[in-house]
């Protein structure tokens, strides 16, 4: 089955009942920006049944030039990107053309959870922000993954070979080190304009404290790993590094996730996404695509208005909006009184 | 595939195990055999089983060899003290292709990774170690591909003959091409043979 689509209008609405593709449409756009599903890591389940791969082309303007970017999966699993017919030999150097930013239900985990979520938001925003910073990234995941196989084999062969385990310790510090620096020095600037969205989108001022929290802060790494080996020795993997760093948030010193109300919480969201798109727009010196899937769902009317017209009239970048709710999507579009094309799906 | 002859079938089968055949290719050369004389295709199979039955290894660098020590090796006219250490055999055809490096080599057999269950005992380390030991090497190039594992080969065996003083190169990696070694032009192996860089500076630069 073919689709195709265009978009002439800066807001794009997208409505349908739930299970009818409407969330399919915004990845397949997330997917020409980051050669990759935002839903699921395994290309395999983005092909409909019965079929043995897809295609997908989208054509992009960048600054006033069109690109015809188009993504393949075949049958034997290979994936295939190109840019205009140019095919890249790695996906990573994708990463940033497309600036993007997307919001789902589902990134609220990035409040409520672990701290594996904010580390995914931060490492999908510097990597479109730094190509350098990807691949220091794919490089880090490659030796750590190198360095506890290393350590389990210690565990099952009884034979340590501490030679080889410093050797990768120092790789590790290498690609390690330069992520921390950047991570360090972005989040000094981003969480004070994030601390401010919030409280915009709150209408009030609420004693809320994000900090960039990380051992490197304390020690180098290469000490800190020296001084964890009988650990990671005796847990069979690397217990120290930037794989744990995180953003603590605090409420009026509280963990936020503890004890903000849902409001707050979708709130806090918003205020990163909205910072996020902020500075891929200064970085990139144009605005990013911004992708809302489903997000009015129990928000109430006023903070629908506000974050639309954030999002539609302060942003000057082009927005796609999923809703179940057709009536009330457009309700509020008219009432922030901007010009959209609804798609019904 | 249906055959009529259990023999065909059977020499089919043994073609298709081949990297890279695929049945009908298999039915193609096997096809192509039964054409020519029946002389012909015993020196064929000969040719092979010999191949495989008398190739030996290297005892000093374990490339390929006819006898105990390989053709390079026993060169008189090749530098002995000049040691260029690659992954695997190809490589050596490879660099040899070039006709720009005048040393030896060392054959690993592999790279460091752990995740692939490959430790320094599993590959031709040792060996290398105690070979340069004995034969007052004067510089040791490495030639492996540019990925995290080459590094940590690279270090590894850098770390472990650190006393001894030698010169430690690597060819110009990365940049100058970013594939597999293999597949790289001759010309470009060739210049980046040329334009090594010690090691110390390769860890830095990057
Ligand atoms: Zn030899």
């Amino acid at each position: 089955m073919n689709r195709s689509f265009s978009f002439p209008e800066r807001i794009t609405a997208i409505c349908g009942n739930n299970g009818t593709g409407k969330t399919n449409l915004l990845d397949a756009i997330h997917y020409l920006s980051f050669t990759k599903s935002y839903f699921t890591r395994m290309d395999a389940l983005n092909v409909r049944q019965g079929k043995s791969g897809f295609r997908l082309e989208g054509v992009f303007e960048v600054n006033g030039q069109p690109e015809k970017t188009c993504c393949v999966l075949r049958e034997n699993g290979k994936k295939e990107f190109s840019v205009n017919e140019t095919l890249y030999e790695k996906f990573s150097s994708h990463i940033g053309r497309y600036p993007c930013v997307i919001i789902a239900p589902d990134d609220i985990s990035m409040i409520t959870n672990g701290s594996e979520e904010r580390r995914r938001f931060l490492d999908s925003l510097l990597s479109q922000l730094d190509p350098g910073y990807l691949q220091h990234l794919i490089s880090y995941i490659k030796i750590q993954q190198q360095r506890n196989s290393l350590l389990k084999s210690f565990a099952d062969t009884h034979q340590q070979n501490f030679e080889l385990l410093e050797v990768i310790d120092h790789q590790l510090v290498r690609e390690g080190t330069p992520l921390f620096e950047k991570r360090k020095e972005f989040l000094v600037s981003f969480l004070p304009v994030v601390k401010q969205l919030y409280n915009n989108i709150s209408q009030q001022y609420e004693d809320i404290t994000l900090v960039y929290d990380s051992e490197l802060l304390q020690d180098a790494f290469g000490s800190i790993l020296a001084a964890n080996r009988q650990k990671d020795l005796w847990s069979q993997r690397t217990t120290s590094g930037i794989h744990k760093d995180d953003i603590d948030i605090r409420f009026a010193g509280q963990p936020f996730r503890t004890i903000a109300s849902q409001g707050q919480r979708k709130s806090l969201l918003f205020a990163l996404k909205l910072a996020e798109m902020e500075v891929l727009r200064d970085k990139k010196g144009f605005p990013p695509l911004l992708l809302l899937d489903d997000v009015f769902e129990k928000l109430d009317e006023e903070r629908i208005s506000n974050l639309l017209y954030r999002v539609c009239i302060e942003n000057k970048g082009q927005v796609f909006i999923t809703d179940t709710n057709k009536d009330r999507l457009c309700k509020h579009l008219e009432m922030v009184n901007t010009t959209y094309q609804c798609i019904d799906i | 595939m249906q055959f009529s002859s259990a023999l065909l079938e059977n020499a089919v089968n043994e073609f298709a195990k081949l990297p890279g055949i695929g049945k009908k290719t298999a039915l193609r050369l096997v096809l192509h055999l039964l054409k020519q004389d029946t002389a012909e295709v015993s020196n064929f199979s000969e040719v092979i089983a010999k191949m495989r039955s008398e190739i030996r290894f290297c005892q000093r660098c374990f490339n390929v060899a006819d006898a105990d020590i390989c053709s390079i090796c026993s060169n008189s006219m090749r530098k002995q003290e000049i040691i260029c250490v690659v992954e695997n055999i190809r490589d050596v055809i490879a660099i040899e292709s070039t006709q720009q490096f005048n040393g030896t080599y060392h054959v690993l057999g592999g790279i460091i990774s752990p995740l692939d269950g490959v430790g320094p005992d599993q590959l031709n380390i040792e060996s290398l170690i105690l070979r340069v030991q004995k034969e007052k090497t004067e510089e040791l190039i490495f030639a492996l591909n540019p990925n995290i594992q080459g590094d940590t080969t690279i270090y590894y065996i850098q770390k472990k003959i650190q006393p001894l003083g030698i010169r430690v190169t690597t060819i110009a990696r990365g940049i100058a091409f970013g594939g597999e070694l293999e597949y790289t032009d001759e010309l470009t192996l060739g210049r980046s043979l040329q334009n090594r860089m010690p090691v110390e500076n390769y860890v830095s630069n990057r």
